[in-house]
């Protein structure tokens, strides 16, 4: 039986493991971060059957809850760290070829650091740590916004970093009211004391905890950052950043107001805000006429305003909506920024005008593209429309009429997705290059083995759970309720021994 | 006067962080943002201690001819507030690294000069 705790410790041991290995090797080194975090995979891959089961928890130190720092691997935090062990790993391994500035170790180790953060965030039991985790994966993404010392990449992991630690210092703050209220930090003993404390109190570290996760979460109005940190940074980078990292910030704000603080009456705003977000990023993305990278992250600031929307919604099949829709933006933006990466190397520029009938020269890439951006659409054949479906029919069946304008409000803005995105595949597919091989980047090919095969990978998934929702379902029904019992979260952790 | 020592550690802590704050919105020149980054962090830590002081009790470190019924102040604030400023000690060196790179880059610290990407 292994540990969950490898899940954490894996990847924190391979991150200083590879600059070490870079010493002697440089090409072993290369191969630290897809072997960590496919070892990762499989361990969580094993643990799942049991997860479902019964959740697990690990208590460090040999102490019994609420007295250690314990990790509580459940249905939600496991399915979410398989999903950043599969995603890290197919970014890592279409960094290999991808990523070629010098030194290449710093950049796999930062990625490792990044990825330790993410599965400690979505795995650990304790607020404290949970902050700590938190700022190993800022830390980490700051430093490879700003890998390859260009001036837009400096200028993004500056702002990124003035901003995120301002949100960073709003959560400690947060931190420090729930001990000085509780007197405790392990999440599920905060939780059986949270009806003993003043509602105001709540509402005013609840805010501070929204306010200081919404600025790695990208809720508006905390999104400044994103546009110019996804856009500059490598897309490898911009896709775990997109995938796994925004994503973060939506588990702990969910995790917040349900399992700890149970506030029913603070779902309506956080519906409220992500649907304003919904809209803004959707509006800004469309805008975007010139640069591919600045209008992906647009779309991800849209996307995460329509899962922030469905956590709000607080049925389970809201929450199971979210989950649903947080899994499929995850594999689909990361094919989206893979695919981008290297269209724009093919391309020679980030604009759109130049990659006009890119898909004559890139057809696999061109195709992989498409599939991505249909299911984030919410094309039916693909992943993103199920998704969709189950969060329209969750706020319609909460029958308030609220959430039956959200919907119809979000139904909208998925129109606007549409218009861009198709925007772009057309341009890829029917224009530019009529006339034959003179017109259009003539010496694009396409993206080599160790790019396509993520690329690939990813699609066939984004086909296969939109065909067989099953794949996925069963799991995050299980996570979706997780979530939404938090008496069975705090007695599975305080009766662990 | 009880009232004003009760609260002072709490004031300190606040005010410092409403400085920090203002300084990372209000200046202009890129390292007096990041001193603002400085005294939002040091504002937390005086707001954890402050949590977890007790009046009239020492530091929860047991030493030899130390009685062990001492009373102590709460040591988890003390022991985050730890972690807390190795975190800060490491975002600040990043900050500057990268505040030297924007210089190199744009040869000004400015940020209303910094412009090459819409802010």
């Amino acid at each position: 039986m292994v540990s969950p705790s490898l899940l954490v410790a894996i990847p924190l041991a391979s991150a200083f493991a590879a600059p070490l290995v870079g010493l002697g090797s440089k090409k072993l080194a290369k191969c630290i971060p897809p072997l960590a975090l496919a070892a990762n995979l499989v361990i969580g891959l094993l643990l799942l059957p049991r997860v479902l089961e019964k959740a697990i928890v690990v208590s460090i130190g040999g102490f019994p809850p609420p007295f250690c720092i314990n990790l509580m691997v459940g249905p939600l935090g496991l399915s979410l760290a398989i999903l950043i062990s599969l995603v890290g790993l197919l970014i890592s391994i279409y960094a290999t070829g991808y990523i070629k500035t010098e030194p290449t170790e710093k950049y796999h180790a930062l990625f490792l650091l990044l990825a330790t953060g993410a599965l400690g965030i979505v795995l650990t039991g304790d607020i404290f740590n949970l902050f700590v985790f938190f700022e190993i994966l800022c830390v980490a993404s700051y430093g490879l916004t700003a890998y390859e010392k260009d001036r837009a990449g400096t200028e993004a992991a500056m702002k990124y970093l003035i901003q995120g630690t301002v949100g960073s210092t709003f959560i400690l703050v947060a931190i420090g009211f729930l001990y000085g209220l509780f007197g405790t930090l392990n999440m599920a003993d905060i939780a059986t004391k949270v009806p003993s404390a003043e509602p105001l109190h709540l509402f005013l570290i609840l805010a501070f905890f929204v306010v200081g996760f919404g600025v790695e979460a990208a809720i508006f109005p905390l999104n400044a950052w994103l546009p110019d940190a996804h856009s500059s940074a490598p897309s490898s980078v911009s896709a775990i950043l997109s995938a796994i990292a925004i994503k973060t910030g939506v588990y702990a704000i969910a995790r917040i107001t349900y399992t700890l603080m149970n506030a029913q009456g603070f779902l309506i705003f956080i519906s409220l805000i992500g649907i304003i977000t919904l809209v803004v990023g959707e509006i800004a993305a469309y805008r975007q006429k010139d640069d591919i990278k600045r209008m992906l992250a647009y779309s991800s600031i849209g996307q995460i305003g329509l899962i922030v929307f469905a956590i709000g919604i607080g049925t389970s099949l809201g929450v199971f909506g979210a989950l649903f829709q947080l899994v499929n933006h995850a594999l689909a933006k990361c094919l989206l920024f893979l695919a981008a990466g290297y269209m724009i190397y093919r391309a020679g520029s980030k604009k759109l005008s130049d990659m006009q009938g890119l898909a004559r020269r890139m057809p696999l890439t061109a195709v992989a593209f498409t599939v991505a951006a249909f299911s984030l659409v919410g094309l039916p054949p693909f992943a993103g429309f199920m998704s969709k479906l189950s969060i329209v029919s969750a706020a319609l069946k909460t029958g308030r009429s609220a959430y039956v304008a959200f919907a119809a409000i979000a139904l909208a803005a998925t129109v606007v997705e549409g218009g861009y995105f198709f925007r772009v595949v057309q341009g890829l597919y029917f224009r530019g290059g009529s006339k034959g091989e003179s017109v259009g980047p003539t010496k694009a090919k396409e993206a080599p083995a160790a790019a396509l095969i993520p690329i690939l990978v990813l699609a066939a998934l984004v086909i296969a759970i939109g065909v067989y929702p099953q794949l996925v379902t069963n799991v995050l029904d299980h996570a979706a309720k997780e979530l939404l019992d938090r008496g069975a979260y705090i007695t599975n952790v305080l009766e662990a021994l | 006067m009880q009232q004003v020592a009760n609260y002072m550690y709490y004031a300190g802590g606040g005010g410092l962080i409403l400085i920090g704050l203002y300084m990372v919105m209000a200046k202009t020149n890129l390292v007096k943002i990041i001193l603002g980054l400085s005294f939002l962090d040091t504002g937390t830590h005086v707001l954890l201690v402050a949590i977890g002081y007790v009046r009239g009790r020492t530091a929860p470190i047991f030493s030899e001819g130390m009685a062990e019924t001492t009373p102590v102040v709460d040591p988890v604030p003390q022991a985050m507030v730890l972690t807390a400023i190795v975190i800060g000690v490491g975002v600040l060196g990043l900050a500057l690294a990268l505040a030297i790179q924007v210089y190199r880059h744009y040869g000004t610290l400015d940020v209303r000069n910094i412009r090459g990407l819409k802010w």
